[in-house]
């Protein structure tokens, strides 16, 4: 394995899959935020905390402008980040994934890693707009939705575990195994503690778009990094001539 | 080089220092998007980075789009 070539490979594609992200979101995700919190800014001074002056619009202005602008950094650092967890998994499993070559497996296991660490989790701790979060639960939150995420994850690798040592035709328990863990999880673990008090077509809608978006960026991940993985081959022995 | 012969060195063993390498950048980089709220840049600049977020106002939109908890 020619160990930089696959480093490089690896960073490369996570951070193009990113930044394909952060376009996504801008273009679909972004009228939700806004929306989400301009609702926010309107319950701001109703309360009194903030007035509504063209001071506060212009200091709004600036920060949401760092916000929306960071999506195509936060996405680069988010995607070279999941890109990486990705290349330690392909190492670790490309010859028992299905596919006829490299490229294939790739987008395989991107389906894999999608349904497992990202749409299960989201099935139980959706994504949420500002506006619907209690800031006083912000932790409690981040470590729920930390831990499904990796009970889920390492489940797949244990179950993975049984699944090799299954003969043949027993290979479904593994399978049946997977589903009967997460399902238990699933119901045991807490619920997310917030009440939702934005109205639920915002919210709704929001959820969608962030699913699509998130999708689009395995989806990027696999095709990027298999066909990289398929052009430079970091895997093929290493030719010396000798003279 | 009519007379260079060319032997193959197989090398299959993961590199686990590549291996390593890669954990950390998952677990650097999910941490400034999905939960920093300025303890990256407070080792630099002190308090300061806690009272303006700044990294909290760069990743904030993709914090929410991506899933992970926020406000
Ligand atoms: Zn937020």
């Amino acid at each position: 394995m020619k160990t930089v070539l696959f480093l490089i490979l690896v960073l490369v594609s996570g951070c193009f899959a990113g930044m394909i992200h952060g376009l996504a979101n801008l273009a679909i995700v972004e009228p939700y935020l806004d929306e989400a919190i301009g609702i926010e800014n309107q319950n701001l001074f109703a309360s009194g905390e903030e007035v509504d002056s063209p001071q506060f619009w212009v200091e709004y202005n600036n920060y949401r402008y760092w916000q929306k602008g960071g999506q195509i950094l936060a996405g680069a650092i988010l995607g070279t980040s999941f890109g990486a967890l990705f290349g330690i998994v392909f190492v670790f499993s490309k010859n028992v994934l299905p596919g006829s070559s490299n490229a294939r497996k790739a987008i395989f296991l991107s389906g894999i890693m999608w349904f497992t660490i990202y749409f299960i989790p989201f099935l139980k701790y959706p994504a949420n707009p500002p506006t619907v979060g209690d800031p006083e639960t912000v932790v409690l939150r981040g470590i729920l939705y930390l831990a499904f995420i990796a009970i889920s994850g390492f489940g797949v690798v244990g179950f993975y575990q049984l699944y090799k040592r299954l003969q043949k035709n027993k290979k479904f328990v593994a399978y049946l195994g997977y589903a009967v863990f997460m399902s238990t999880v699933f119901i045991i673990m807490p619920q997310n503690p917030d009440e939702i008090t934005a109205p639920m077509d915002l919210v709704n809608g929001f959820r969608i778009m962030s699913v699509f978006a998130v999708s689009i960026f395995w989806i990027a991940l696999g095709i990027i990094f298999g066909a990289f993985w398929q052009k430079f081959q970091p895997d093929k022995p290493v030719k010396a001539e000798i003279h | 080089m009519p007379s260079a012969r060319e032997i193959t060195i197989s090398k299959s063993k993961t590199p686990i220092l590549a291996i390593a390498i890669l954990a950390v950048i998952f677990g650097f980089g999910l941490f400034t998007v999905g939960y920093d709220q300025g303890h990256l840049f407070s080792i630099v600049l002190g308090q300061e980075a806690f009272d303006e977020l700044w990294i909290h106002e760069l990743t904030h939109d993709m914090r929410h789009a991506a899933g992970f908890p926020c406000h």
